[in-house]
Parts: C-alpha cells; sequence; structure tokens
C-alpha cells in the first residue's frame, strides 16, 4: 500500500515506545524499515499520550550581513531534532510510563520511539531513537493528575517508513 | 481506561443521597409525590464523559467527571435549606466511596456547587437546585 493520499486526522496518531528497561534501539538503517518499525507499533508499547506534539526539526542558521549592502543572507546551519514535551494523563501503574519514568531517571537510555498516524487503513510511520527527560507530574485540581516529560531524539536517529 | 456504566452512577447516587437526606424520600428525575409529601428530593445524572485522547486506542482516556444536579422539593422553604445544608456538609469536599455495596463507585472528589433556590407559588412548592460533580477515577 503506498502513503494514504488524505489528510490524516491529528486525532489518529499513536506514540510507542520500545519496551525493556534496558532497550537497544533500532539501528539508524532499521529505523527506515517498516518491519522493524511495525513491531515496535503494539498495544503493549502504547503511551497513552494526550495529543502528539510537533516534531521534525529545529531551526537553525547563521546570518551574515555586509556593511552597505541592502540584504542579509541566512545560511542554514546543522540543525538539531526537536525536543517533543510530551502530556499524558497519569496512570501510576501503567507499564510504558513507569519505563519512560525510569528513563527520566537514569538520563542515558536511547530508547526508539514509533509516532504512527493512520487514515483507518494505511499507516505512517515515524521512528528515531531518544532519551526522556524532565519528568513532572501535575496534579492541579481542577482536571485528572498528569505527567509531562520531554522526549529528546538523538540527532539523524530518524527514519520514515509506510504499511506496503 | 474503560469508561464507567452511568447504570453505576445512577445507583451509588441513588444509594448516597438516601443515606445523607434519610428519611426524606429520593427519586431519579421528577416526581410528583409533592402532593402528599412534605419534602423529598430528586436527581438527574449529565455530563458523563471522559476526555478522548489522541491516537488509535479506544483506552487512551482522561478521567470521567459526571455531574448530578440533586433538586429538593418542600413545603417548607426552611426544610430545603436544612436538606441542602446536609447534602453540603456530606457530599462537598467528599472523597472516597459513593454509594454502597454493590452499588458503588469510588469517587477521587466530589464538588457541590449550591446553585440556586426557588419557590412555586401556585403548587407551594419551594424548590433548592444543587450541581455536585465526581471526579471518577477509572
Amino acid at each position: 500500500m503506498a502513503l494514504p493520499a488524505k489528510i490524516l486526522a491529528g486525532f489518529s496518531a499513536t506514540l510507542y515506545a520500545q519496551p525493556s528497561a534496558t532497550p537497544t534501539p533500532l539501528t539508524v538503517a532499521n529505523l527506515s524499515v517498516y518491519a522493524s518499525v511495525s513491531a515496535l507499533a503494539i498495544s503493549g508499547n502504547l503511551v497513552p499520550v494526550e495529543a502528539i506534539p510537533a516534531f521534525g526539526q529545529d531551526d537553525a542558521m547563521a546570518s551574515f550581513s555586509v556593511a552597505g549592502s541592502r540584504q542579509s543572507d541566512k545560511i542554514p546551519t546543522q540543525s538539531a531534532p526537536t525536543s517533543m514535551t510530551i502530556t499524558a494523563a497519569w496512570n501510576p501503574s501503567d507499564t510504558v510510563l513507569l519505563l519512560l519514568r525510569g528513563d527520566a531517571y537514569n538520563g542515558m537510555i536511547d530508547r526508539t520511539f514509533v509516532i504512527s498516524a493512520t487514515d483507518g487503513t494505511g499507516i505512517v510511520n515515524y521512528a528515531f531513537n531518544g532519551r526522556v527527560s524532565e519528568w513532572q507530574i501535575d496534579s492541579q485540581p481542577n482536571a485528572e493528575a498528569k505527567v509531562t516529560f520531554t522526549i529528546h531524539p538523538r540527532g539523524n536517529q530518524y527514519g520514515w517508513t509506510a504499511s506496503t | 481506561m474503560a469508561q464507567m456504566n452511568p447504570v453505576l452512577y445512577g445507583k451509588a447516587i441513588q444509594y448516597q443521597l438516601e443515606q445523607i437526606v434519610t428519611p426524606v424520600p429520593v427519586y431519579a428525575s421528577f416526581n410528583r409525590n409533592f402532593a402528599t409529601q412534605p419534602k423529598f428530593i430528586t436527581w438527574n445524572l449529565r455530563n458523563v464523559h471522559q476526555p478522548v485522547y489522541t491516537g488509535i486506542y479506544q483506552g487512551v482516556k482522561g478521567i470521567d467527571t459526571p455531574t448530578f444536579q440533586i433538586s429538593i422539593f418542600t413545603q417548607l422553604i426552611e426544610d430545603g435549606f436544612t436538606i441542602s445544608n446536609l447534602i453540603l456538609q456530606s457530599l462537598h469536599g467528599y472523597s472516597g466511596l459513593l454509594g454502597g455495596s454493590p452499588n458503588q463507585v469510588y469517587v477521587s472528589k466530589a464538588d457541590v456547587q449550591w446553585l440556586y433556590n426557588s419557590y412555586d407559588n401556585t403548587d407551594k412548592l419551594a424548590q433548592i437546585f444543587l450541581d455536585c460533580t465526581i471526579d471518577v477515577p477509572t
């Protein structure tokens, strides 16, 4: 199946995290292999997030100006992956959330994450390796308790795949 | 998390309100017993809803925060205020078991808002309305 030629609903996106307290993240090559990525995109690896935040690349550029010149120039430079700040309803016994909490305490664990978007039949996966940081539980009284954490993707460790 | 069955909410509300205001009778929705009963209360459940979050799995939802309205009907205005105070003192800020076995749910918090009182001169019927919102972890 080719990529869905549709505009996808934001609600269709699901986040998965590779299991195990000491995971071996996918290789850069395998991040672009559908079979490798889809093996992680299963219900047991579901991260119960409220919404998928923006992901991709940050902007990075240098600007130069020359005295007397009308225009300056912006030169794209090395851009970092966008850090994803994620909010999930906090279920204190959710195994995947506990796994990510362990990652945040450790700070050194690389794990593969998968964002799957679907039109109902076709699936598009964005897989990347990242580390979890900034694990905070927010218990404001006007809503359910939430956990907010940030995934910092590792540079150049990502891949796009689609169901075939 | 799974959506809680509203039937259980109804049974728990009925049970708990009866416990609080006994011996005043408690009914679901309106009941025209005011002709023979000097005081009684009714309740109506609404806004049963867990927020739905992203993705293809049905279980990814937030906490349920249904509201039930409590309507107090009395022939004497003061009786209604007294009953409303009973409900406020018992339910407002309450955390724990709502209802009783087997008609029960556990609530993290109950929040009562005393809305307004009124009086129907034709029927000689005093009325007080309260909203109670409960946080139900499921």
